[in-house]
């Protein structure tokens, strides 16, 4: 079995890169794909977590099965936005939807 | 270094280097590629965390679905498709602080407490889990897919642009 640190650090790597795409990127798909970095390295620790549970439960692996649901809902929400910018605005770079009003 | 251990160095590594290569990709697609690969080499890190139902879900659900729709959102804003995205800003802070998250998370991983690892679990074990103990968690995930359904219809609906557009030109 992988050490759990290994996992732990692999997940916070992960994370880390997450953030430097949302600090960097204004391309809005881009921000999304950063975003499902972070939800994943995320679902990773609950993984891990799960695999060296003391009581033997599976919770995290639940809680891990909930999120993917939730990380494919969000997407799909932010490629709707994504469309209506496009639409209104004519671009997807975040720098340029100046306002929130779709 | 035993079999397990060295699998995992090189999914991880994979991993790293396929995320790391999506954000600097300058082409769109060739992020979703690479985003795609990257989602492999996560399913293959919960195979070997004997986690097969979740790596088959990560499989399905990332590889598969969002990719695709990642790649649709890309072909319907199709003029930028090939488009080149402005040179990365790579600013110092950005890095500065992307530096700070990974020292602290890795430092963080190297001080918690271990127990001994499990055997894994069946997939009956993990639905009886989901479905009495977080059959709560599972109910609320159904009402927030439903109002992003009719969200995302509404974002999305053709004659809001048009609607929002006449209101400006008038």
């Amino acid at each position: 079995m992988i050490p759990l640190d290994e996992l732990l650090g692999f997940s916070g790597v992960l994370f880390a890169i997450g953030i430097f795409g949302v600090l960097t990127r204004r391309n809005f798909i881009l921000l999304l794909v950063s975003i499902e970095i972070i939800m994943n390295a995320a679902i990773l620790n609950f993984i891990a977590f799960a695999a060296y549970s003391p009581s033997g439960s599976p919770s995290g692996q639940s809680i891990a099965v909930i999120l993917i649901g939730l990380a494919a809902t969000e997407i799909a929400v932010g490629l709707a936005i994504v469309l209506a910018l496009n639409r209104i605005i004519g671009s997807v770079n975040v720098a340029q939807a100046m306002e929130l009003k779709l | 270094m035993n079999v397990d251990a060295l699998l995992f160095a090189l999914v991880a590594g994979a991993g790293i280097v396929t995320a790391l290569g999506a954000l600097m990709a300058r082409e769109v697609v060739h992020t979703i590629m690479w985003i795609a690969v990257f989602f492999i080499t996560l399913a293959l890190t919960y195979f070997l965390l004997l986690a097969a139902f979740l790596g088959v879900l990560q499989l399905a659900v990332y590889a598969g679905a969002v990719t695709i729709l990642l790649l649709f959102a890309v072909m319907v804003v199709r003029k930028r498709i090939f488009s080149r995205e402005a040179a990365i800003g790579i600013g110092a802070p950005a890095v500065a602080l992307t530096f700070l998250v990974a020292y602290l998370m890795l430092e963080m991983a190297t001080s918690v407490y271990t127990s001994e690892p499990g055997q894994g679990y069946s997939v009956a074990d993990l639905s009886r889990n989901l479905f009495t103990l977080n059959g709560a968690w599972v109910l609320a995930l159904g009402l927030v897919m439903l109002s992003a359904l009719v969200g995302a219809i509404y974002l999305a609906h053709e004659s809001r642009g048009k609607a929002i557009r006449s209101e400006e030109g008038a």
